[in-house]
C-alpha cells in the first residue's frame, strides 16, 4: 500500500507548510470551504473512518451529533495525549507532517462550525507541542488560518494545550476537565461531550490520526478512503509494533491485515528468532492474545468477534522469554498509578491487583489469588466505573489470568520470586502523605 | 410526570427525579455514599447500581432520571445485589473497621448499608496491606474538624460542599487513584465559615466534629426539631441531646432556608442552651437576694404591676411569637404599659437554601420580624437608652440578653429608679439592680414559633421539660418522659419558660382569656386577632414530625 | 540536542512569589486563548515551572491569587498531574519509562547500569544537584525502547553506552 499518512516520513524538510503545500497539502481544506460543513459530514460519514484513538466510534456519527441549532461557540478538540502503552503513532504523524493534522483539524472545525480548535498533548511532548504550534504559525501566516479564512468569512484559531502527565486525560471528558484548568475526572456520561463538551459547549474530541485521515478523504474523496480495507473497517492504519519484534516502528497497513503480517513481515519477526508467545493487539488495554491467534485480522470487528479491541493499533510482542506474571503485574502497576481515583471499583481494584500481583511475584502467591484477580476484574468493567478505565486494566488482566492461568499456578505453587523485580514508579508527585519527590 | 414501577412498587414522580428520591418515595432504598439532593450528582462511589428492565448494563440510580414505564430492579435483582457486595468489598478493601473506636459509628452510611444488607453474609478476599495515610489518621484540619483519612471513602461530598456550597474550595483531594486524599492548601488550618457541615456531609469518620467528638454515641442522642437561635435567617436544627443536656445542634432539612447546612456559629451555640445559673426566682430584700417560690412571685409581681405608673417593658427578638403576643396583650393591652423590643446589629451572617442562593442575616435575634409583624415598638441602643430615660414605677426585662446595652453602666444607672424585674438564664450585670430575678428556660426547654427573615413562621419544639419538673405520673409511677432513672426530677431548679410564666400572671392579673394552657393555644389565639398570622396553624407548620426526619439525618450523613 | 538544565529554585523566589512583567506579559497571551480564566491554570504553571524551577506553595498561591481559583483547587490540580515538580529538582531529571515494552526491552538493564554509574536509587538526586532518578509511566516512544526523557527530551533506542555519553555531556555543560 502506498503510505498516506506517513506519505513525508524520510522526506526533507517534511515539516515545513512549503513542503506540505507542494503536496498538494491544504486541498482538501479548500475544498471543504467550497462544500460547506454538511456536505463535509456527509463525505466522512461516507468514507466510514471510524475513531483512531481507541474505541473506534464512527467519526462522521461523532460529528453529526453537534446539535445544528445550538447558539454560541462550539469546539473542535484533538486528542494528541497518547499515553496508551504501546501506542507511539501520534509523535510520528506530528513529527514528520504536523500539516496534515492542522489542515484535519480546520476541516473537522468547519464541519461543526467551530471557530476555537484546541490541541490537546501530552505535557511530555515538548517537542511536538513546539512543532505543531510552528506549524499553526506557519499556516497562520500563508491565511489559512485566522479570522475570514481563504475569504470565506470563517475564522478559526488553533492553541496547543499541553497537559501535565496523566493517562487519564486521553479519555475524552478527563481530557475535557483538564482542558478546563481541572483534575483530569471523567465526566458522568450523558451529557455526552457533543452536547456538553468543553466549556459547557458543543464539543467533538478526535484522535490525531483520526484528523489527518480527514485532509485525504476530502482531497481524494470518500469512496477511495472506503475502497482500503474492508467495510466498516476502512482506511489506512497505523500500527505502532514494539517489544520484541526485530524492526519496531509504525506501520501504514490497511485495516485487516492479519497481526501475523504484521509481526512477521512487516516488522521482520519475533527478536533473536525466539517464539512469540503472546502479544497486545491495540494498547496494553486489549485483552491480551496468545500465539495461535496471530491470524486473527487487525481491524475493529475481527479484534472484536476475538474478544479483543483494535484500540489505538499498538502492538506490543512478547516472545518465550517474559513470564506472564510479571507483564500482569507490570501493567496492573501503570493502571494503579494513572487510575485518577473518583470511582470506587477502579480507585481500589487497580491497586489491590498490582498488590496481589507483587506479592506473588515475589513468590507469595496464594492458590485463591488467580481467582481473587478474575473477580475483582468482573467487578471493575462492564459499566462498574464512570470510564473506560476499569475495563482498561480488567480485560488485559483477566485476559492474561485466562489465558496463561497455569504459568500463574505454577508460580504460585513454586513459591519462588521472579528473577527480577518491577521497576518502581516515583516519583508520586503529590504523594502519599510522607512520600517525596 | 413520569410513572414508573421500582421493585415492583409503581410511582409517579416530578421530571427530573433521580431514581435514588423516586425509590424513596416507592418506599425502596437505593443505598447511596456520594450522592447528595443539594451538591452535585458525580457518581462515583458505584453503591447505587440498580438494575433497569431491558438494559445490559447497570444503571446508576443517583445519575439516572426517572422516566415513564422504568421498571427498576433493586432488591429484587441478583446482579445488582452482586455488584453492591463488590462495591462494598471494594470499599472494606481499604477501610479500618474501626467502628467500635469510630465516633461515626450509629450515624455512618457504610455501617448503616453493611448492617442492612449484609449482616453476616459479608466475606472479603482482601490479604493485602491496608492502605493507611501515616499522619493522617487523626490530624486537627481546621478549628471544628478532626480528620482521619484512613477511613475515607472517596466519596468527594466534602470537597463539593466547600466548592458548591461555601463557596470557599478550602478542600481538595490531592494525589489520585488509590493514593488520594483530602486536604487543604498546604496542610493550613481549614477556614470556612460552614466548615462543619463538611463533617455533617462526609457519610463515615474520615471528618468529625472536633466539639462533638466522644461526648455521646450517636444512638444515644434524642433529635428535637427546633430553630437555630443564632440569627433572624432561621436555619432549621436537631437539637440533639440526652439526659437533659444537648449535646449537638445538626442542620435539619428545609430547601427554603437552609437546604442542610448550618453555619458553625449557629451550630456551636449548642453548648450555650446547657448552661443555668439561675435556677429560682429571687427577690431582693434588704439588698440581698432571697430564694422565692413561684407562686409567690407571681402573687406579688401581679400586685406591683397592678400599680405600676407607668409600666415599662423591654420585650426581645430572643422571644418567641407566642411570648411577644401575651407580653403585648397583658402588659401593652390589658395593664396599659409601654413596650419596647431593642435589636442590636451583629456580625454578618449567611446561609445558601436548596436553589443555591444566600440569604442574609439582618440581625442577630431568631425573632425579629416577628416582633415587626405583631407590631411592637421596635427600637435601636439610643431608643432603648430613651425608653428607659423616662424613669417608671417598674421596668420589665423579659430577657436579659435582649440587647447589649443592658448590660452597660449606663443602663444599669438607669434602672436604678423604680423597681425591676428581670428574666435570665446566666449570669449578667442586670442582676445586680434587679428586684425581682427570675430564672428563665433555655430554647431547648421552650416550645413556640419564630418568624424568620424571610416571613416564614416555623415551630420549635421543647427538647425537654425545663429543670425541676417531675417526672411522675399522678400515680406515682414513672413518667415515660423521664430523662434518666438516677433522677427522676432532672436537675434541680425551677426555671419556667416565659410563656407559661405570663399565663399565670394573666391568671392573676384577671385576664382569663390569655390563661392559656400551651403555646399552641395561644397561637391560636394569635392567628385569630393577628393579620400576620392570619390562617396558620399549629399543627401545619412545618415539618415538626419526627418520623420526617430520617431523611434528613441521612442526608447530613 | 541540547537539553537544557531546570532553573534551580531559591528559597526567596518560591516563598512569596510576585510575578514580574515579562511573566504577566505571557500569563496574559495565555488567557486570551481560552473563555474560562480557569482553563489557563495548566499552561500558567507550565510557566511557573520554568520560571521557578518547582511548584513551591508560594508559586500556588500567587497562581491562586492571579486566577481567582482558590489555592486547594491549585494545589488539588498540581497533585493530579506527574509533571508538576512539588519539592525542588535536580538540574537534570531523568525520568526512564518503566512500562511493558521499554522494561522487556532493556529498560531494566539501563536503570540497573544508572542506579550503579550515579550510585542513586530512584526518587533520589545525586549529591551535587546534577541528576535525579525518576521512573515514569509510558513515555508513548515505544518502538524506540528503551527510552528516558531528561527535562523535556527524549532519548531513545538507548544502550548503557549511549547513555553514558549523553550524561557526560550533560554533567560537562553547566
Amino acid at each position: 500500500m502506498e503510505p498516506v499518512l506517513l506519505r513525508a516520513r524520510g522526506v526533507p524538510g517534511s515539516r515545513s507548510i512549503a513542503t506540505y503545500l507542494a503536496a498538494g497539502g491544504y486541498e482538501g481544506w479548500k475544498r471543504a470551504l467550497g462544500l460547506g460543513p454538511d456536505a463535509v459530514v456527509k463525505e466522512v460519514l461516507d468514507s466510514e473512518l471510524r475513531g483512531r484513538g481507541g474505541a473506534g466510534f464512527p467519526t462522521g456519527r461523532k460529528w453529526s451529533f453537534v446539535p445544528k441549532d445550538h447558539p454560541g461557540p462550539r469546539y473542535l478538540v484533538c486528542n494528541a495525549d497518547e499515553s496508551e502503552p504501546g501506542t507511539f503513532k501520534d509523535r510520528e504523524i506530528i513529527e514528520h507532517d504536523p500539516h496534515q493534522v492542522i489542515e484535519g483539524i480546520a476541516i473537522a472545525s468547519f464541519a461543526i462550525k467551530a471557530n476555537t480548535a484546541y490541541i490537546y498533548i501530552r505535557g511530555e511532548f515538548v517537542r511536538w507541542a513546539t512543532i505543531l504550534e510552528e506549524a499553526i504559525g506557519e499556516a497562520r501566516a500563508k491565511g489559512l488560518l485566522g479570522t475570514n479564512v481563504l475569504g470565506s468569512g470563517f475564522d478559526l484559531d488553533i492553541w496547543v494545550h499541553r497537559g501535565a502527565g496523566a493517562y487519564i486525560c486521553g479519555e475524552e471528558t478527563a481530557l475535557i476537565e483538564s482542558l478546563e484548568g481541572k483534575r483530569g475526572f471523567p465526566r458522568l456520561k450523558p451529557p455526552f461531550p457533543a452536547v456538553v463538551g468543553v466549556f459547557g459547549k458543543p464539543t467533538v474530541v478526535n484522535n490525531v490520526e483520526t484528523l489527518a485521515c480527514v485532509p485525504h478523504i476530502m482531497t481524494r474523496g470518500a469512496a477511495w478512503f472506503a475502497s482500503i480495507g474492508r467495510p466498516r473497517n476502512t482506511g489506512p492504519k497505523l500500527f505502532c509494533v514494539s517489544g520484541h519484534v526485530n524492526r519496531p516502528g509504525v506501520y501504514e497497513l490497511p485495516l485487516g491485515v492479519t497481526f501475523r503480517e504484521i509481526i512477521e513481515e512487516h516488522c521482520g519477526g519475533v527478536r533473536g528468532g525466539r517464539k512469540l508467545k503472546a502479544f497486545f493487539p491495540g494498547g496494553s488495554s486489549a485483552p491480551v492474545m496468545t500465539a495461535d491467534e496471530v491470524d486473527v485480522k487487525a481491524d475493529f470487528d475481527a479484534c472484536a468477534e476475538a474478544q479483543t479491541m483494535l484500540g489505538s493499533g499498538g502492538v506490543i510482542v512478547l516472545d518465550d522469554s517474559v513470564d506472564m506474571v510479571a507483564v500482569a503485574d507490570n501493567i496492573a502497576h501503570f493502571y494503579a498509578h494513572e487510575s485518577c481515583g473518583q470511582c470506587t471499583p477502579c480507585r481500589e481494584g487497580s491497586d489491590w491487583c498490582a498488590d496481589i500481583l507483587d506479592r506473588m511475584a515475589a513468590g507469595h502467591g496464594r492458590a485463591s489469588d488467580p481467582d481473587t484477580l478474575l473477580r475483582i476484574c468482573r467487578f471493575s468493567s462492564e459499566g462498574m466505573t464512570i470510564c473506560p478505565l476499569g475495563d482498561a486494566y480488567a480485560l488485559p488482566l483477566s485476559s492474561m489470568v485466562n489465558k496463561f492461568r497455569a504459568e500463574f499456578e505454577r508460580r504460585i505453587a513454586d513459591a519462588t520470586p521472579l528473577p527480577q523485580k518491577r521497576l518502581p514508579v516515583l516519583p508520586w508527585t503529590g504523594p502519599r502523605p510522607g512520600f517525596g519527590i | 410526570m413520569p410513572k414508573l414501577t421500582i421493585d415492583g412498587h409503581e410511582v409517579e414522580v416530578a421530571a427530573r427525579t433521580n431514581l435514588i428520591e423516586a425509590a424513596r418515595a416507592a418506599g425502596v432504598f437505593i443505598p447511596y455514599f456520594c450522592y447528595h439532593p443539594y451538591l452535585t450528582v458525580v457518581g462515583q462511589c458505584r453503591i447505587c447500581m440498580v438494575e433497569i428492565q431491558g438494559q445490559p448494563r447497570l444503571a446508576l440510580g443517583c445519575a439516572t432520571p426517572a422516566t415513564d414505564g422504568l421498571v427498576v430492579k433493586v432488591e429484587t435483582s441478583a446482579r445488582a445485589k452482586e455488584a453492591r457486595e463488590a462495591v462494598m468489598e471494594f470499599l472494606l478493601a481499604n477501610h479500618p473497621l474501626d467502628c467500635p473506636v469510630c465516633d461515626q459509628a450509629g450515624e455512618c452510611l457504610l455501617q448503616d448499608h453493611s448492617m442492612r444488607e449484609q449482616r453476616d453474609t459479608f466475606t472479603t478476599h482482601m490479604a493485602e496491606t491496608r492502605r493507611t495515610f501515616p499522619g493522617y489518621e487523626r490530624r486537627l484540619l481546621g478549628p471544628h474538624i478532626v480528620q482521619n483519612q484512613n477511613r475515607c471513602i472517596h466519596c468527594s461530598r466534602c470537597i463539593r460542599f466547600t466548592q458548591e456550597i461555601s463557596e470557599t474550595a478550602a478542600l481538595t483531594y490531592k494525589s489520585r487513584g488509590n493514593s488520594e486524599f483530602i486536604d487543604t492548601f498546604d496542610g493550613r488550618a481549614f477556614d470556612d465559615p460552614m466548615s462543619a457541615c463538611a463533617a455533617d456531609v462526609c457519610p463515615v469518620g474520615a471528618l468529625t466534629v472536633r466539639e462533638f467528638r466522644f461526648r455521646k454515641r450517636a444512638w444515644k442522642l434524642s433529635s428535637t426539631p427546633s430553630i437555630c437561635p443564632g440569627c433572624s435567617i432561621g436555619c432549621n436544627i436537631f437539637i440533639d441531646h440526652h439526659e437533659r443536656e444537648v449535646h449537638r445542634f445538626t442542620p435539619r432539612e428545609n430547601p427554603a432556608i437552609n437546604a442542610t447546612w448550618l453555619c458553625d456559629y449557629g451550630r456551636f451555640l449548642a453548648d450555650s442552651l446547657n448552661e443555668q445559673t439561675y435556677l429560682y426566682p429571687q427577690r431582693r430584700a434588704a439588698g440581698h437576694m432571697v430564694r422565692a417560690e413561684w407562686g409567690e412571685a407571681i402573687a406579688a409581681l401581679a400586685l406591683e404591676l397592678r400599680a405600676a405608673r407607668p409600666l415599662r417593658v423591654v420585650a426581645s427578638a430572643n422571644l418567641s411569637n407566642e411570648e411577644l403576643f401575651l407580653a403585648r396583650e397583658l402588659f401593652g393591652r390589658h395593664l396599659r404599659g409601654e413596650l419596647a423590643v431593642p435589636l442590636a446589629a451583629g456580625e454578618q451572617r449567611r446561609m445558601r437554601n436548596g436553589k443555591g442562593e444566600w440569604l442574609h442575616a439582618a440581625d442577630p435575634y431568631p425573632n425579629s420580624l416577628g416582633a415587626r409583624r405583631l407590631g411592637l415598638n421596635v427600637v435601636d441602643g439610643e431608643g432603648l437608652s430613651r425608653f428607659l430615660y423616662g424613669g417608671a414605677g417598674l421596668t420589665l426585662i423579659l430577657d436579659a440578653e435582649a440587647h447589649p446595652f443592658l448590660a452597660g453602666a449606663e443602663a444599669l444607672q438607669l434602672l436604678r429608679v423604680g423597681a425591676t424585674a428581670v428574666w435570665m438564664r446566666c449570669e449578667h450585670p442586670l442582676a445586680g439592680v434587679a428586684g425581682w430575678l427570675l430564672p428563665a428556660a433555655s430554647l431547648a426547654s421552650d416550645e413556640g414559633t419564630f418568624t424568620s427573615s424571610t416571613g416564614v413562621v416555623q415551630r420549635f419544639a421543647a427538647a425537654f421539660s425545663p429543670p425541676g419538673t417531675v417526672h411522675r405520673m399522678p400515680t406515682g409511677a414513672m413518667s415515660p418522659e423521664c430523662p434518666t432513672i438516677a433522677s427522676p426530677w432532672g436537675p434541680p431548679g425551677e426555671a419556667r419558660p416565659l410563656w407559661l410564666v405570663l399565663t399565670a400572671l394573666a391568671r392573676e392579673l384577671g385576664a382569663p382569656n390569655l390563661d392559656l394552657a400551651s403555646p399552641a393555644e395561644v397561637f391560636t389565639l394569635m392567628a385569630q386577632t393577628d393579620r400576620a398570622f392570619a390562617g396558620l396553624e399549629w399543627e401545619a407548620l412545618g415539618g415538626l414530625k419526627l418520623d420526617e426526619s430520617f431523611r434528613e439525618r441521612q442526608h447530613v450523613g | 540536542m541540547t537539553t537544557r538544565p531546570l532553573v534551580v529554585a531559591t528559597q526567596e523566589t518560591t516563598s512569596d512569589v510576585k510575578f514580574d512583567k515579562t511573566m504577566e506579559d505571557r500569563i496574559a497571551d495565555v488567557l486570551r486563548r481560552y473563555p474560562t480564566t480557569r482553563a489557563a491554570l495548566l499552561p500558567v504553571l507550565w510557566l511557573c515551572q520554568e520560571r521557578f524551577g518547582w511548584i513551591s506553595p508560594g508559586v500556588i498561591s500567587a497562581v491562586a491569587e492571579r486566577l481567582g481559583e482558590s489555592a486547594a483547587f491549585v494545589e488539588g490540580v498540581v497533585s493530579f498531574y506527574t509533571m508538576y515538580y512539588t519539592s525542588p529538582p535536580a538540574r537534570y531529571v531523568l525520568q526512564v519509562c518503566t512500562t511493558l515494552s521499554c522494561s522487556v526491552c532493556g529498560g531494566r538493564e539501563l536503570v540497573d547500569h544508572l542506579t550503579a554509574k550515579l550510585g542513586i536509587g530512584f526518587g533520589e538526586k545525586t549529591p551535587d544537584g546534577s541528576f535525579q532518578l525518576v521512573g515514569v509511566q509510558c513515555l508513548g516512544a515505544c518502538g524506540n525502547a528503551p527510552v528516558i526523557q531528561i527535562n523535556d527530551d527524549y532519548y531513545e533506542d538507548l544502550t548503557p553506552k549511549k547513555l553514558d555519553a549523553v550524561l557526560d555531556d550533560l554533567k560537562g555543560r553547566r
